[in-house]
């Protein structure tokens, strides 16, 4: 702890806040690339980023660098603010690969320019989007309607190696999202993605139109799987900004509804990934196992899916004893089965050889990515939010976080099979432990423009959300970060060279959540953009010699 | 006369049964699968309701190969009937021989394969690549069975392998035949140029209305084309055990191979090939036993 705030001073920061789960650290932009560079050789990686229109507080334009340091359990939020008239700061891509797409996001919203990124190209923003109009800013109305301008798409062609268009509408990805994969044979030279077809105008709109109480709901339905997270991400965002102790009691109801999501999530994953090894009996057995987890949390919530159980303060509903006994029998049997499921696939050799040693992501380049959640256990970085920011009921209970070292898939796909377990364990906790009372703070106030951070381990890794309050009952500025949104740039990484036929199932690793990804933008039709012209070009390079 | 009326009626009872076979394998994976599964007919309502609908013609095909090639595999398997009798015995041996058999069956994943490059799809393409690489290590497989028929029985003719003769060889043949069978019919783990999750359908992905119909008929006619020539080798000559036998090992087979098929995941090409290889020198054994005439 003195440690990083050692780092910090020593570099010019100045820490505004310091609250029990993040340091607001003030740094002007001469020296912000050198402090991030210290941060991350001490340990921290990126995050996200988030930039704001400040105007209105005070006339500049705000980026926030978030890093997550898992020694000290602190995030650490630098705080670069430039005036209107001089919109530039200096990139920290150069010195943390991970920067990349926040920065180019928050200069396709807000049109800061960051001095020295390696690809200034837009990244979220449709390309009939009209240059110069930057749809975060407050002076542009959340209803407000632009002019689409007409672009030609840009289609690479190769004379080395044919082209092979894995989406946007492809039976392995259920979500539109284009991957263009190079081939030469059977072997992968280069992928280039391209993503953010699906949007909404969340941002937007919670900033324009939605009270503090609202949001949650909304953010619950950022993710067709793992919403409650989102849901749970932003409350405690806003519980840290305004300083709010929720009860006891709810923090355990959250925890529970937190993990019976993470299994179903990771149950579903399972089944996936088994289809696209083309084992279709246990697609169809884990998602028939995957129902008592559904109906366990129909009974805890009344809901399927979509649970709408928390608010700002704590949680909606209670859960009642007669409720407890039926879900920790389902649970009792999904464990079973699951572990005799496992048992069988991990006797069939076509499957393991499939996965192991498959789509490889070294630890150094996981770390730089800033990968989070499976896929950076499964290369064997040790970070979980529940151990390392606990938040809900995680400090009270024990659990164990599985990491592996093959850095393939199979080490993921061990991570998240050892999760499903860990999770019933810290059900079954839960469940033994809750305390009675309150399951709800009603009164709070609402401070302006006071900045928090919330974080959650989301089934695919790391869920952040960042909140500036606003004064009634309003939020300033919310941003959401889907885990995906971090793991996604390592795919052309762990594809590079492998075959085509495993491609489905690299993909398919990092539990890919498209639309949880996209969502945290503003636009309604898109095209894309062209992203890893690096890799590609080093792959032609390398072709060639 | 009577070889003509048998073959006829052969070639009928194949059209018919291979897609209700395929109806009872699916219902029997729903099964494993702990799902109720579509009614057996449901294969034969799939073939007819492709036969209704319209075919679209992809932009980049060239079109004479693209439309000739479904009916130049069905038709190369269709013939192999000629030569292979199902229920009744009795076909036309005098005009092929085994080895006419094996040429048709490789014809027809030549026709596949001319068909997906035709079609200007990257994904067929692909596809095409990994039957092709399928196709020439199953030729090299089929060519140890063949050969070591012809030195056991000294003759090439079909007539005169059915049934084979009991040796130490032929057994070993037969069970080498039965893995070669289930490789030969795309089934998972070796339904590598089809995968659908991985290449779409590969070869067939630019196929639609009775051109797929065509395409999905051909693997369904080639499966019991090679259960039927399996049984063949084993069944006796007398003609009411014959017929009893054929109609058991006909359901009993494909439902074995479906069973098996459920429990498996699927093989990356290269993994296939290198099984096919090591496999190859279990003929190349057989091979060499059947010399020496036991």
């Amino acid at each position: 702890m003195q440690d990083i705030k050692r780092v910090i001073e020593e570099n010019n920061g100045k820490i505004v806040v310091e609250h029990d789960y993040f340091l607001l650290v003030e740094v002007s932009r001469e020296h912000v690339r050198k402090l991030a560079r210290a941060l991350f050789e001490a340990g921290a990686y990126y995050s996200t980023g988030v930039g704001s229109d400040e105007r209105p507080k005070n006339g500049f334009f705000a980026m926030y660098h978030i890093l997550n340091h898992e020694e000290s359990k602190k995030y650490i939020v630098l705080k670069v603010e430039t005036p209107e008239h001089d919109l530039r700061i200096p990139s920290i891509t150069p010195e943390i690969e991970g920067a990349n797409w926040a920065e180019r996001e928050a200069h396709d919203v807000l049109g800061i320019v960051f001095e020295g990124h390696p690809e200034p190209e837009r990244l979220i923003l449709p390309d009939d989007w009209p240059e110069g109009v930057y749809p975060l800013r407050k002076d542009f109305k959340y209803n407000e309607k632009v002019k689409p301008v007409r672009k030609e798409e840009k289609f690479v062609e190769r004379e080395d190696a044919l082209v092979l268009p894995l989406g946007p509408f492809h039976p392995t990805l259920h979500e539109p999202e284009y991957f263009e994969i190079y081939v030469d044979g059977e072997t992968i030279v280069g992928a280039r993605y391209k993503g953010f077809f699906v949007h909404r105008g969340l941002e937007k709109l919670a900033e324009g139109r939605l009270t503090i109480h609202q949001i949650p709901f909304v953010a619950e339905r950022i993710c067709g799987i793992c919403g409650y997270t989102h849901m749970i991400c932003y409350c405690q965002a806003v519980e840290n900004a305004i300083g709010l102790e929720v009860p006891e009691r709810a923090e355990y109801i959250r925890t529970l509804l937190l993990e019976i999501e993470r299994i179903h999530s990771h149950i579903l994953w399972f089944g996936v990934v088994y289809h696209l090894l083309g084992f279709d009996t246990g697609f169809m057995h884990a998602w028939r196992i995957r129902e008592k987890v559904m109906d366990s949390a129909e009974i805890l919530t009344g809901n399927r899916k979509t649970y709408g159980m928390s608010l700002v303060g704590g949680v909606r509903r209670d859960i009642d004893e007669d409720k407890k006994e039926k879900t920790l029998k389902a649970l009792r049997e999904v464990s079973q089965e699951m572990k005799n499921l496992f048992d069988d696939v991990l006797a069939m050799k076509e499957i393991l050889n499939r996965i192991e040693d498959v789509g490889i992501l070294p630890k150094d380049r996981a770390r730089s990515i800033g990968v989070v959640g499976p896929v950076a256990r499964g290369s064997g970085i040790n970070t979980d939010v529940r151990k390392d920011h606990p938040y809900a009921a995680y400090k009270y209970l024990d659990f164990k976080v599985p990491v592996y070292n093959g850095c393939d898939v199979l080490s993921r796909y061990l991570v998240r099979a050892d999760e499903i377990f860990e999770s019933i364990y810290l059900i079954e906790q839960v469940l033994d432990q809750m305390p009675g009372g309150d399951i709800m703070v009603e009164r709070f106030e609402v401070p302006e423009f006071s900045v928090g951070v919330g974080a959650t381990e989301a089934p695919r890794g790391e869920d952040v959300h960042f909140v500036i309050t606003h004064r009634g009952s309003k939020v300033y500025r919310w941003r959401p970060r889907a885990p995906t949104y971090n793991n996604l740039p390592s795919v052309p990484v762990m594809l590079e060279g492998e075959h085509l036929a495993d491609a489905p199932a690299i993909i398919g690793s990092i539990d890919p959540c498209f639309s949880c990804t996209d969502h945290v933008t503003i636009v309604d039709d898109s095209t894309g953009k062209i992203l890893f012209r690096g890799s590609l070009e080093d792959a032609i390079r390398r072709l060639k010699r | 006369m009577n070889a003509i009326i048998a073959v006829i009626v052969n070639v009928i009872f194949a059209l018919l049964y291979a897609p209700l076979i395929d109806g009872v394998e699916r219902k029997i994976k729903a099964r494993v699968q702990r799902r109720k599964g579509p009614p057996i007919q449901q294969t034969w309502y799939d073939i007819l309701k492709l036969f209704k609908k319209e075919e679209i013609m992809p932009k980049d095909a060239t079109k004479s190969i693209f439309i000739s090639a479904p009916f130049m595999a069905f038709l190369s398997v269709l013939i192999s009937y000629l030569f292979v009798p199902t229920i009744l015995p009795g076909a036309l041996y005098f005009y092929g021989d085994i080895i006419v058999v094996v040429y048709l069956l490789a014809f027809s994943s030549i026709a596949f394969f001319l068909g997906a490059f035709s079609s200007g799809n990257p994904y067929a393409q692909v596809g095409a690549n990994r039957e092709m690489s399928l196709a020439v290590v199953e030729e090299i497989l089929l060519a140890f069975i063949v050969g070591s028929l012809a030195v056991l029985n000294r003759s090439l003719m079909l007539n005169k392998m059915f049934p084979l003769e009991i040796k130490v060889s032929s057994i070993i043949l037969l069970a080498f035949y039965l893995v070669v069978m289930y490789i030969a019919s795309a089934r998972v783990p070796f339904d590598i140029a089809e995968a659908e999750p991985e290449i779409v359908e590969g070869p067939f992905i630019e196929y639609s209305g009775k051109y797929l119909a065509m395409c999905k008929y051909t693997i369904f006619l080639k499966r019991i084309l090679l259960t039927s020539l399996f049984l063949n080798f084993v069944l006796p000559e007398n003609v009411l055990w014959r017929t009893v036998g054929y109609v058991i090992g006909v359901v009993v087979i494909p439902v074995v191979l479906a069973m098996i098929e459920a429990h498996m995941g699927r093989m990356r090409i290269d993994q296939a090939v290198r099984f096919m290889k090591r496999l190859s020198v279990i003929g190349i054994f057989a091979w060499v036993i059947s010399l020496f005439g036991w």
